[in-house]
């Protein structure tokens, strides 16, 4: 496995550097003056294979043992590298490297582990991207000449810079600067450094990303001269992407000077604290009982509009001090410098907000008075620039915005319960709509808007919150409101629909849906909750939970309307059973005819099977393989068939062909496989034509927002708008600075078609078996086959030869190295090879790991051969850049003890491998929801005490239990022998796997025969 | 060159002395004092006439021949490297307020706060030499005779290069703290704002920040992989303004084809925000 490192050099750039735990640890050369070559760094050409650029070799400090460096805690190796006592001294180490452009970094490699070196130049870099956004950058000129952007740090920016500076990981500055070096560079230097450099190409990127190129330099009339002034060339090697231009001494001289103001925008260091302004009502101190008029009243209730100066701690942003503390000096107990500090940021607000200048002229200035309109335009404009600069704004409550009128549209519709079994309900339903004009969440009444429009200020208070008039905007309202009422308000709910997601234009923004009936409900994601559980028809052979029945009509209701539904429960609630509940039903009258399944290869047989036994009636047929019908032998097949089942690479290569025949319903599957939208299954997916879509996934794709975007747009085509709208509406601000406004709209957006029941749901919860067992299907790879093909003639060969000891001996090796080849060819072989993509097992076992640790899940992982369980640590840790615990017969009980309290508490590791031997007893590792057993040890007792890890007092939790099952081999076999025999009696199979060898050899070779199903044809 | 008869001139002009860690001044090109504060300064110099020594001074003062610099009460003491081995002891004199003119200028000061926070913020407000001449004190210099200027090497010129490099060098100073200007007549950055302060009726002194440096290498072996802890949304500004800044910062007297540099940036920050 390898962990890649990353760090900023002043010469270089980025730059990239590994370590592999395959390399020996250690170096036999002995420690000089001059740098050694680091023995387990990766070669400079493999780690240009993962992320690309320029190879190179650098010079690092790195703490170290006389005979080597000490390794990254990100590295694991298979066998632990020896005990070495020696002392760790920093010591110089020659390792190649990679040069890397910036954006290398957003893009990382799978099976690699990252240092925290790289999170940190990830966070520097989308920093340096925040900054190139917000346009807190200004152009200078560098020597070359070149025309350069550089980064400008104020306010909060400088906070957030001191605190990159501070989180700078050691590693980080280990390059040894030169010979003899051991101080590594500073922080602040390398931070700077870094961001002027990052900063200038982000906001070169994005200046390329324009759809017409960016022209600075306006147009010419006439030839061009021969040489172009200096500032016009200048200018246009900041919009190009070469940032070198010509120019003559003399001009440049000029140029230089003309920008001098500019350059003079220092980024700053910052202030412990920064001035925040407050704007504020207060009373007018005017005698109620005096006759005479209010000369101060600004607002008819004898209040007026302060601004108040106040010093917030950028360390505590809690503590906030108004100016009179600090003048009077009780501040300076909080905050070094309190006065000046104040000062200096209202001399530097005064620059931004020029009406400041007016209240600083006496000693102690505490606050600004402002007019109506000065209140109006400060709310409206000012508040947002000084933001921009970095201050802190404070506005009154119930403040709710620079646009705060709106237009509310309330919808009433029938209620819900009942209406999937009424039928003919639909999207054209007409629903009764009615308009008004609100502020904030405020419906507003006729008088009030009488109230607006005969305002003359632009600040109106309306129950207690303030408002802001735009005359326009409200003639634009009232005109919508008259045609709208004219129309006698009624709507589809599509219409409605269609407005909540702001999908219409209207001419004030809608600040509210507000809908009663079963709109309401669609509208406010308690769809499931509100109608009537169905039953699934009498055909069905389950039970329903009374979630699952919930699920059930949901899934109806939403297909009544046309309308697309993700079905988002937890892994293991049922999905699957809750989507036949529904053909089923459907097919209880007239067929309504084929509905197309696509899921992944490995899940082909489950839904056979599981239609096979829950829904009887249900005609499925699987579409893959080389004999698959096609043309008029598929129509025909079709007509007597309910359920297609294809996997999503037969869908992409037979999509004319499919995209052709009229479905009832596409359903995905496992529907993450289409979060590249670009895909081919994506693609596929999209061009084929269905009444209705469902989109079935386990995965929360709450923080996977393009995947969200995705999927949302297979069910309900252009609803959350195209992927850059998207990403500028919703990926950027909830992902980058995590906008609790930006999440709560898209929340809103997608809930009518999202239904997610979690484990942990209180109404789910209840309903839930204890445990529930899963047999996990995957297929062998080719070689696998081939391997299995050879073991199982060379293994029956020596059976048949042998009688009595010998021959139990050769069945028991026989079923051993068959199970090792199941795992995979590399633990058969012995021959310590790489893991790669060569193993079915290990490959459906990283799609399972991913789906149990994005729900936030713990795991147990169950081996009986160590040798795999010690390939598969760092291959794990690697591909899910986290620690994987790994028990075993030789981990000494201190060590034991450590891992499982570890594992227990809530911050440790989430994957947990143990030998069924060594963790199977004795060991209490409730975190743990999910036993997964990896390979199969032929006696249930034993299965059983190891699952009882987890499954045992203490646990509150359903646990899932998995075997890992390959169709077609002598897995599938015996279990189905195990299960038939535990039927008949626990007897028979009461010790071990002695048994088997019982079996006669006609029994074995149909036991051991690979079939044609244990192989994936993609 | 010089308009100096010839037997004024200097000697055929020799190569100075290079200097290992003279300071240097920013300015790489063109004039030297950017701020309207800098440039009173630099105007009694250039006043005076002497081009070709100018020029030469402005070299001296990029090339880093100046070893010292001092700004002090009522005068600027440098040590210049020229072409002899012993550095030139430059000496620019200006008379420094006495206490009581201190005192109303503090004052003066203190009483308007706008004053403190544009020094503060980096600035000079130019009503300040108004303020004081209220007072009846200059701030600065209205012609050579307000200036002592003395230098110990054989050119016999006044202002000779030496002094025009510390000027300029002086210039740069005054540009980056402005409260330098006020430090040569009389009041240090720390003593005045503390004076302020008391004026301002606060007798609580300010704490030295010290200074942090960065640990080095080897004290940091435990944790040499781990990074701090960062969570930079706390930081984002919620509403980001992208053409806040460029409208913040002052015109620039550079155009093309009579479009301000600043206008025709715009395009640009509109496309940083897409």
């Amino acid at each position: 496995m390898l962990v890649v490192h990353a760090l900023w050099s002043p010469a270089r750039g980025v730059v990239l550097w590994a370590e592999d735990g395959e390399r020996p640890a250690t170096t036999s050369r002995r420690s000089l003056r001059s740098a050694r070559p680091h023995p387990f760094a990766v070669p400079a050409s493999q780690l240009a294979g993962i992320h690309p650029g320029k190879q190179t070799s650098i010079t690092l400090l790195l703490p170290s043992r006389a005979n080597g460096p000490v390794e990254s805690p990100e590295l694991v190796r298979r066998t632990a590298s020896g005990r070495r006592s020696s002392e760790v001294s920093l010591t110089p180490w020659t390792v190649p490297a990679v040069v890397v452009e910036p954006g290398e970094l957003a893009d990382p490699a799978e099976d690699v582990r990252y240092g925290a070196s790289v999170v940190h130049l990830r966070a520097l870099a989308a920093f340096a991207d925040d900054l190139a956004a917000g346009g807190r950058v200004l152009p200078t000129l560098r020597p070359g000449p070149e025309a350069r952007w550089r980064p400008v740090v104020q306010g909060l920016d400088a906070v957030a810079r001191r605190s990159l500076v501070e989180a700078l990981p050691p590693v980080g500055r280990a390059e040894q600067r030169r010979t003899g070096d051991t101080a590594g560079h500073s922080p602040d230097l390398l931070v700077d450094g870094a961001l002027d450099t990052l900063v200038d190409a982000a906001v070169r990127e994005r200046l390329a990303r324009a759809d017409a190129p960016v022209a600075l330099v306006p147009p010419r009339r006439g030839r061009a001269p021969k040489a172009l002034p200096a500032t016009e060339a200048w200018l246009a090697a900041l919009a190009g992407p070469d940032p070198r231009f010509e120019a003559t001494e003399r001009e440049l001289a000029t140029l230089a000077d003309a920008l001098g103001p500019w350059d003079a925008v220092t980024t700053e260091e910052t202030g412990p604290a920064r001035a925040t302004f407050r704007l504020a009502e207060i009373g007018t101190l005017h005698d109620p009982g005096d006759p005479g008029d209010d000369p101060l009243d600004q607002t008819g209730d004898g209040t007026r509009w302060v601004l108040e100066f106040q010093l917030q701690s950028t360390e505590d942003p809690s503590l906030v001090l108004p100016a009179d503390d600090v003048w009077a000096g009780r501040a300076d107990r909080l905050i070094t410098s309190a006065q000046e500090l104040l000062l200096a940021e209202l001399g530097r607000a005064a620059l931004v907000y020029p009406p400041l200048t007016g209240a600083l002229r006496q000693a102690r200035p505490e606050e600004l008075d402002l007019e109506l309109d000065e209140a109006h335009r400060f709310l409206t404009e000012d508040a947002a620039r000084l933001l921009a600069a970095g201050f802190g704004v404070q506005l009154p409550a119930g403040w709710t915005g620079r646009r705060p009128l709106g237009l509310r549209l309330s919808v009433s519709s029938p209620p819900a319960p009942g209406v999937v079994t009424r039928g003919g309900l639909g999207r054209e339903e007409l629903a009764r709509f009615r308009w008004t004009l609100a502020a904030g969440d405020e419906e507003l009444d006729e008088e009030e808007i009488a109230a607006l429009v005969a305002a003359k200020a632009k600040l109106v208070r309306i129950r207690g919150q303030w408002v802001s008039v735009d005359a326009d905007a409200l003639a634009r309202g009232l005109e919508f409101l008259r045609r709208q009422n004219a129309r006698r308000g009624s709507g589809t709910a599509a219409d409605a629909l269609a407005l909540a997601q702001g999908a219409v234009d209207t001419p004030l923004p809608i600040t509210s849906v507000a809908a009663e009936g079963w709109i309401g409900d669609l509208l406010g994601g308690t769809a499931d909750r509100t109608l009537e559980p169905l039953d699934p028809p009498p055909g069905f052979r389950a039970e329903l939970r009374p979630y699952q029945k919930r699920g059930l009509s949901w899934l109806a209701f939403l297909s009544s309307l046309g309308l697309g539904a993700c079905l988002a429960d937890d892994m293991g609630l049922g999905k699957t059973i809750q989507l036949l509940a529904l053909e089923a039903r459907e097919r209880q009258q007239a067929p309504p005819g084929p509905t197309l399944i696509l899921c992944p290869m490995s899940l082909v047989g489950t839904w056979q099977r599981e239609a096979a036994r829950f829904a009887p009636d249900l005609r499925v047929h699987a579409h893959h393989g080389p004999g698959r019908p096609r043309g008029e032998a598929l129509r025909e097949q079709l007509a007597d068939t309910d359920i297609v089942v294809t996997t999503y690479g037969t869908a992409s290569r037979d999509i004319e062909e499919l995209e052709s025949l009229p479905w009832h319903r596409l359903v995905l599957d496992e529907a993450q496989a289409i979060k590249n939208s670009n895909a081919a299954p994506s693609k596929a997916a999209r061009r084929i034509v269905a009444g209705h879509r469902i989109a079935l996934t386990g995965t929360p794709m709450e923080n996977r927002l393009a995947e969200l975007w995705s999927i949302m747009d297979f069910l309900n085509p252009g609803m959350l708008g195209t992927p850059e709208r998207f990403r500028q509406r919703f990926s950027v601000p909830i992902e980058r600075h995590g906008s609790p406004e930006a999440a709560e709209t898209l929340r809103r957006i997608t809930r009518p078609y999202l239904l997610r029941r979690l484990k942990t749901d209180p109404t789910v919860i209840d309903d839930l078996p204890e445990k529930i067992e899963i047999k996990q299907e995957y297929h062998l790879t080719r070689e696998q086959a081939s391997l299995y093909r050879t073991i199982v003639d060379d293994m029956m060969e020596k059976i048949e030869d042998s009688v009595g000891i010998q021959r139990r001996g050769n069945v028991l090796a026989a079923m051993a190295k068959l199970k090792q080849v199941c795992n995979h060819p590399a633990q058969l072989l012995h021959d310590g090879s790489a893991i790669g993509k060569r193993s079915g097992k290990v490959a459906r076992l990283e799609e399972l790991l991913a789906e149990i640790l994005a729900e936030g899940d713990k795991v147990l992982l169950f081996s009986q051969f160590t040798e795999f369980a010690s390939m598969l640590v760092p291959h794990l840790s690697a591909r899910f850049d986290q620690e994987v615990l790994h028990l075993h017969g030789g981990t000494p009980k201190k060590q034991r003890d450590a891992m499982v309290e570890r594992f227990q508490s809530g911050e440790g590791p989430s994957i947990f491998l143990l030998s069924l031997k060594a963790g199977g007893t004795g060991l209490t590792l409730t975190a743990a929801n999910h036993v997964v057993h990896l390979d199969r040890w032929w006696n249930p007792a034993v299965e059983e005490q190891a699952t009882d890890r987890a499954f045992r007092i203490g646990q509150g939790r359903t646990v899932q239990v998995r075997k890992f099952v390959c169709p077609g081999t002598v897995e599938e076999r015996i279990d189905a022998l195990i299960e038939s025999k535990k039927a008949l009696s626990d007897m028979v199979i009461s010790d071990g796997e002695g048994w088997l060898t019982e079996l006669s050899t006609g029994e074995l070779r149909s036991v051991f025969a690979l079939g044609a199903e244990a192989v994936a044809e993609e | 060159m010089s308009d100096q008869p010839f037997w004024a001139q200097e000697d055929v002009p020799r190569r100075p002395l290079r200097v290992e860690g003279g300071i240097q001044i920013h300015s790489t090109r063109g004039t030297v004092a950017r701020t309207w504060w800098s440039a009173r300064f630099i105007a009694v110099l250039e006043s005076l006439g002497v081009g070709g020594r100018m020029a030469r001074g402005r070299n001296y003062a990029r090339s880093g021949q100046i070893v010292s610099c001092e700004v002090d009460a009522g005068a600027v003491v440098a040590l210049v490297q020229g072409t002899r081995p012993t550095p030139y002891k430059v000496r620019i004199g200006i008379p420094a307020w006495g206490k009581q003119d201190w005192a109303r200028a503090e004052q003066a000061l203190a009483d308007d706060a706008w004053y403190a926070a544009t020094l503060l913020a980096g600035g000079m407000p130019p009503e300040i030499e108004e303020l004081f001449a209220g007072l009846g004190l200059a701030l600065f210099p209205a012609s050579q005779r307000d200036l002592s200027m003395d230098c110990t090497c054989p050119d016999a010129t006044v202002p000779c290069k030496h002094l025009a490099a510390v000027f300029y060098l002086l210039a740069e100073r005054f540009d980056a703290d402005p409260f330098e200007v006020l430090a040569l007549r009389g009041r240090d950055r720390e003593t005045l704002l503390a004076n302020l302060r008391r004026r301002r009726g606060s007798t609580a002194a300010p704490e030295p920040v010290a200074e942090e440096t960065a640990r080095p290498l080897g004290e940091l072996l435990d944790g040499f992989y781990a990074a701090g802890e960062l969570d930079l949304t706390r930081f984002a500004p919620a509403e980001p303004e992208p053409g806040a800044l460029l409208e913040q910062v002052p015109e620039l007297p550079i155009e093309v084809r009579r479009r301000k540099v600043r206008d025709l940036l715009r395009p640009a920050y509109e496309q940083l925000a897409e």
